[in-house]
């Protein structure tokens, strides 16, 4: 029998909700996609809590909040403890993004659900691959293989194939087939009946508008941008925001604009820099220009990254266009961004992807648009007078409390080593290369002085008697000169903009006065909030960038792949319903629509055994080629090995006579041209194919839809007793196999 | 070949056409040639597994230059590992080869190195930049001519670190003279993912290959030697180039030195030098002292014996086959494997160029039965008869029914429907038919009303109208032929009416179309195999080249002691007793 697999949904069905799945099979639990979403509601992650201990792996596909949102919460909170899986990008991609999550969140509220170690830790157990390879599990998931495929949409973007005795579960959601300007389309087509496929129905009552919206796209911005106006594109952390970056440079580059385009979140920077050394997971044409001429396409000419909104405040006024993350409105630098242009006439507001549910930009986007929407404004600001005061002394208190503890320790512990730990000491740039090199620290912009509250920087050396701040000393060289110095020291800094993301922890003095450095550091602050109303009076437009197969296509895919067994999650009721009653119709007749935790036992019912082919029978054995395929008919004998494997040995009694079976897929259309270049004449007649002058060739019946129906075509050949009959029927069979 | 060796493929070709100096004529290939190859080639990830006709491969670092890859080959279950230049060792930027996760049934592995055993590396890095540490302070100049690419880099790597180590050192220029160098930066800056996590968290931080104290030297009217200096050029055997040209300069100076960092290929200026002579020839033909210093310090990433052998007996390949080495060194290596690996039964060749060595491996092909076929699973002595289909190397039996669910092939059913003119009675045709069919039903069509013949379930006849008959059937050889039959059987009619046809005259007894038989079976096996006898007890006795066998006709056994031959006599009786035994129509 059939390998067993059942399939749990633990959020995200029968609505927009994020993605999160328990599938099992033969008892290994593959959670895939741990999805939160904006609004970080922990009563969301109520159904993954229950299962979390349980689950042996995790697949992420998506490098985006819905697909892996919750991990670092989980792996916290939850007790999920598994190995996770990924591609490069998203392991990477996904990491900026909930950077760039958190330190918005942590702007404008007491954000406490988890911290950017959380985080750190939660992506260091992941193990990444690249597309097409297959991993082979060992332990329990023994004899399982997954291996991560192109989806198109998101840069690294996955659909996962696990397999399992030579049967396949995919699991495939927000793929692309569509080619786009840094990412292939999907190779979702190229597999064909696997057991089980579990996709998504959230596109599947959309339909994309043609081409011509790349025209309204640019017209949009630039019309606005020549009347003096902003454009806002509110977009997510590193994920689209890619694509339409390429497109904006090209666009630029083309009409040779100058308006200033800012791409502004967190983490910018170090995405477009990793983006850089992301080539290989990227389109064909981005790669065939960097081989022949080494343009690296994410060398952006027209654009500014930016990590800090006062950044933009200094910005030369005129009109620009600004890519700013969140792009659910709800925070960070586009809910800033639209509150204050909002209320301007000449400004736009361009959204490229639907609005979570339940957001500002899902509000934003209805028909019509709000004249005016309640925002909520957040501000860190510096805690002073009173509030100062005891927060400080909560923190002396704490501070005792700490060192008491400390020193108790200590003294059980042997006095025999004293002094700072010699590894700290030596060479200056010894240190600052260990710091420089703490792997995934350096990219998260902690602070020095942050370190102390939230994570207890670092770890006081053992042999030290109480927690001390690290004592480096400077075993100073002197030369005929006096003291070797390091003109590094007295350089004034004057990096780059990259250096500065990259440096936020490193260098204390470096970090301006901005409100970031209020986040990261321990100054103590808090978040103050108001409510305004904000008067809608911009524009507002929304134009698909979202890069998913649309509902048209999404069923061409559907009705090629042809699973035997189909699960439909993530998407509206209504959508899940119409492509599911579609599905049954034209796809396959096992079409299953599971609830929030209701497990349904998708198990192929389908009955198999091993044999082996003894080389006595094949060498009797004449085989076709019929494509990819060799195909042939076998009579054989059942014996048995001597490892007691059934094996097939040569009919020793003549051959039962079975049904010829004509193997082939006739085309009419091919036939046709077939018929001609042997010197007949054909001509389509009412649905039938006339060959000369009496003989008509037809196909009856269901027209030959995989999967469902009898998968058998009827063809009809008719026509007076003559040569000619005789003739076309020897052509017509020169299209079939006969076995 | 991985993305890195792509984009280096272009630029290392490309370099190669500009500085050949050779005629148009004698040019192997033009830039327009690597141009369309760039086309043709298909790019992979490590690990990335690729089918083409269901042979698969995938790739694993090899550590050697970046991009560099092993392969491993799968076919049918046979897996083969050719790993190209590789090494065990990692280093500053490159990740050392990987250990694949199966072993391989054949190894295919690089001997340049043969029986040697490189320097521990921190000991040559120590080495080199203490020769550079030393020139430097003396006042001296260093020159490094070297490759543009792979231990370049990693040259580069230990320079920016040293310097960044060393602040006293930061007014002391450090060049790459290579242009060629230069535009492979890029692409070590972009395959970041192809190095290993060292490069990796450095990048986390800067670009480690936006080298801070190395700049690069585009030619040498560009450069101003006024003081101390490491300058790496190439190319790499000092035979002419910007190398040279520096060498000229510089090497009757004592207080400068040059580091050769590899391999150098014999005949070249540079090794002459190793050895260390009293004067050398300069370009311009004089002769100069040789004064400076120079250091071989070896910076291969090849692996040595203690890494191939290591490598070896962690993957226990049961075949190894040595290419890529000195003969002699080869044979070297063999032997020493050889007496290390002797309790594991392995087979070690080293062939020559254009020799071919031949394995032959007997996988057991394994089939698996789904489907309808699959419903009950066979006693032993049952038969199974379905399709077999295979893909690639995958074989899977089913019924034809089943075909198109589990595969993209589908059946086709073709009915044919054929008007015959004939004006008799339709009576007359029934009667016709049952003298030489078993079966014929008649009935009447039940919309129009008209006569309908049966014959064998097959094809049914229809009186259309007076002066037609039409007859359909579906597709398959039997039923063909009886309607070839029933078509040449009316036609007859039409021809020969009236006419008194003589019962039982066509029919034979039973023994004389046995016997019948028998001579049409004796004269096909005599034509098949040649000396063919009837022995006693009615056994039939086949003697080919001296092997003997006994077919005994009643039941097809064969005995013989050449199973060849046995299994080619049975099967060819079988398809002669199948051709001229009559035709079972009631067949399914």
């Amino acid at each position: 029998m059939g390998t067993s697999v059942q399939v749990t949904p633990l959020s995200g069905v029968f609505n927009e909700n994020p993605l999160s799945y328990l599938v099992s099979i033969d008892g290994f639990n593959f959670l895939i996609d741990c999805g939160w979403n904006d609004h970080f509601d922990p009563s969301l992650l109520q159904p993954l809590s229950k299962v979390a201990s349980t689950i042996d792996a995790v697949l992420l596909s998506h490098p985006d909040t819905l697909h892996l949102g919750a991990l670092p919460y989980a792996m916290k909170q939850l007790g999920l403890s598994a190995p996770v899986f990924s591609t490069e990008p998203v392991y990477r991609l996904g990491l900026l993004t909930m950077y760039d999550q958190y330190l918005s969140r942590r702007q404008v509220s007491e954000f406490d659900l988890f911290t950017l170690d959380d985080i750190d830790s939660a992506f260091q157990s992941v193990t990444r691959l690249t597309y097409s390879q297959n991993y082979h599990l060992s332990g329990k998931g023994e004899g399982i293989v997954v291996a991560p495929h192109v989806a198109g949409h998101l840069l690294g973007g996955t659909v996962w194939k696990i397999t399992k005795d030579g049967e396949d579960v995919i699991y495939a959601v927000d793929y692309n087939r569509r080619k786009e300007k840094h990412l292939n389309g999907t190779v979702l087509e190229s597999f064909v009946r696997p057991a089980v496929l579990i996709t998504d129905a959230y596109n599947a009552l959309h339909n994309q508008p043609p081409r011509q919206q790349r025209e309204m796209f640019q017209d949009a911005i630039s019309k606005t941008l020549r009347a003096g106006g902003n454009v806002l594109l509110p977009v997510d952390s590193a994920g689209r925001v890619l694509e339409l970056l390429l497109i904006l440079e090209d666009y630029w580059a083309e009409h040779s604009l100058n308006y200033p385009i800012y791409f502004l979140t967190y983490v910018s920077s170090s995405t477009i820099d990793y983006v850089k050394s992301f080539l290989e997971w990227m389109g064909d044409s981005i790669t065939k220009s960097f081989e022949t001429s080494r343009d690296n396409a994410f060398l952006l000419k027209h654009v500014t990254l930016l990590i800090n909104k006062s950044e933009l405040d200094n910005a030369p006024d005129g009109p620009k266009l600004v890519l700013a993350s969140m792009a659910s409105l709800e925070a960070g630098f586009s809910h800033d961004i639209f509150v204050e242009w909002a209320s301007d006439v000449k400004n736009l507001v361009l959204f490229t992807e639907r609005g979570q549910f339940g957001t500002l930009a899902r509000m934003l986007q209805a028909d019509p648009p709000p004249k005016a929407v309640k925002v909520t404004m957040s501000r860190r600001v510096p805690l002073v007078g009173e509030e100062l005061i005891a927060y400080e002394e909560e923190q002396t208190r704490l501070k005792k409390e700490e060192a008491l503890k400390a020193s108790l320790v200590k003294e059980e512990e042997s006095k025999a080593s004293l002094g700072p730990d010699n590894n700290l000491s030596g060479d200056p740039m010894v240190i600052d290369a260990n710091n420089a090199n703490a792997s995934a620290d350096v990219v998260e912009p902690h602070g020095g002085r942050y370190r102390d509250i939230l994570i207890d920087g670092f770890v006081p050396p053992s042999t030290s008697v109480a927690p001390m701040f690290p004592f480096y000393e400077n075993n100073s060289e002197w030369d005929d000169f006096g003291e070797v110095i390091n003109p590094d020291d007295y350089i004034i800094k004057d990096e780059d903009m990259d250096q500065a993301a990259m440096h936020i922890g490193g260098d204390d003095g470096k970090l301006d006065e901005g409100s970031a450095s209020l986040i990261l550091d321990a100054k103590p602050s808090k978040v103050v909030s108001n409510e305004l109303t904000v008067q809608v009076k911009c524009l507002l437009i929304f134009i698909d960038y979202e890069g998913r197969a649309d509902g048209r296509s999404i069923k061409t895919i559907l009705s090629h792949v042809a699973p035997l067994k189909l699960v439909l999650v993530h998407g509206s009721a209504e959508a899940t319903e119409h492509l599911k009653q579609h599905c049954l119709k034209h796809v396959c007749p096992h079409v299953y629509t599971p609830q929030i935790e209701e497990t349904i036992d998708v198990t192929s019912d389908l009955c198999a055994y091993k044999v082996q082919l003894s080389e006595k029978l094949m060498s009797n054995v004449l085989f076709k080629k019929l494509g990819d395929y060799e195909i042939a008919w076998v009579d054989a004998e059942v014996g048995k090995t001597e490892n007691g494997m059934l094996s097939l040995l040569p009919i020793s009694t003549p051959a039962p006579p079975h049904k010829s079976v004509l193997v082939g897929d006739l085309k009419m259309a091919d036939l046709k041209p077939f018929l001609s270049s042997k010197g007949i004449q054909v001509e389509f007649a009412g649905g039938a194919l006339r060959c000369g002058e009496y003989v008509t060739i037809r196909k009856v019946g269901p027209a030959g839809q995989k999967g469902g129906g009898s998968g058998t075509q009827q063809i009809v050949i008719e026509g007076p007793l003559c040569e000619d009959y005789y003739k076309i029927r020897a052509y017509l069979y020169s299209q079939f196999y006969l076995l | 070949m991985t993305h890195a060796t792509k984009a280096i493929y272009k630029l290392l070709l490309t370099d190669y056409v500009k500085v050949s100096k050779v005629s148009v004529e004698d040019m192997l290939f033009d830039e327009q040639d690597i141009n369309r190859s760039m086309d043709k080639i298909e790019v992979l990830d490590f690990h990335q597994t690729v089918e083409v006709n269901g042979i698969k491969f995938w790739c694993y670092t090899a550590g050697h230059v970046l991009g560099a890859a092993m392969f491993m080959v799968d076919i049918a279950g046979v897996r083969v590992l050719y790993t190209g230049d590789y090494s065990r060792e990692e280093d500053r930027h490159l990740r050392a080869a990987e250990l694949p996760q199966f072993s391989p049934d054949i190894c295919i592995i690089e001997s340049t190195y043969g029986v040697q055993l490189h320097q521990p590396r921190n000991i040559r890095e120590k080495r080199f930049t203490d020769v550079i540490h030393s020139t430097i302070s003396q006042g001296g100049r260093v020159l490094i001519p070297a490759f543009a690419l792979g231990r370049a880099q990693e040259l580069l790597l230990i320079l920016d670190e040293y310097w960044s180590n060393h602040p006293e050192f930061h007014n002391i220029p450090i060049y790459y003279a290579s242009p060629l160098a230069k535009k492979c930066m890029a692409v070590y800056q972009t395959y970041i993912l192809s190095m290993n996590e060292r490069i990796r968290n450095q990048f986390a931080n800067s670009n480690p290959f936006k080298f801070k104290h190395i700049s690069p030297l585009n030619s040498i009217d560009d450069f101003s030697d006024v003081g101390p200096s490491v300058v790496m050029a190439s190319p790499g055997g000092l035979q002419s180039g910007l190398s040279r040209q520096l060498f000229d300069i510089w090497c009757s100076d004592k207080k400068n030195a040059c580091v050769i960092p590899g391999y150098v290929v014999e005949g070249t200026l540079a090794k002459t030098i190793i050895s260390e002579p009293k004067e050398v020839t300069l370009m311009n033909g004089l002769t100069a002292p040789l004064n400076m210093q120079v250091h071989y310090i070896s910076f291969s990433a090849h692996a040595d014996y203690a890494q191939t052998s290591t490598f070896l007996k962690e993957l226990m390949p049961p075949n190894i086959i040595l290419v890529h080495g000195e003969s002699h060194e080869m044979g070297r290596l063999k032997t020493k494997l050889m007496t290390e690996l002797a309790d594991c039964n392995t087979k070690i060749i080293t062939p020559k160029n254009c020799q071919s060595v031949e394995m032959y491996f007997n996988s057991e092909k394994m089939a698996k039965t789904i489907g309808r076929l699959a419903e009950k699973t066979p006693e032993v002595g049952e038969t199974v008869s379905g399709i077999l289909v295979k893909k690639g190397f995958t074989y899977q039996i089913m019924a034809p029914d089943d075909l198109h669910i589990f595969s993209q092939l589908s059946t086709a059913n073709i009915t044919q429907r054929i008007t015959v003119p004939y004006s008799g009675a339709f009576g007359v045709i029934k009667y016709r038919l049952e003298q030489i069919y078993e079966s014929v039903e008649s009935s009447t069509d039940e919309e129009s009303g008209v006569p309908t013949l049966r014959v064998h379930d097959r094809v049914t006849l229809k009186q259309d109208s007076e002066k037609h008959i039409s007859m359909h059937w579906t597709s398959d050889p039997i039923s063909d032929m009886v309607s070839d039959s029933v078509v040449a059987l009316v036609l007859n009619i039409n021809r020969e009416v009236p006419k008194v046809v003589v019962e039982s005259e066509a029919i034979k007894s039973e023994e004389e179309s046995g016997k019948k038989a028998e001579k049409v079976i004796h004269a096909l096996l005599v034509s098949l195999f040649g000396d063919v006898k009837l022995g006693d007890n009615g056994k039939v006795v086949i003697n080919v080249d001296g092997n003997v066998a006994h077919l005994d006709k009643q039941s097809g056994d064969v005995e013989s002691e050449n199973e060849g031959l046995k299994e080619r006599v049975k099967t060819a009786f079988m398809r002669i007793q199948r051709a001229v035994k009559p035709i079972p129509l009631s067949a399914p």
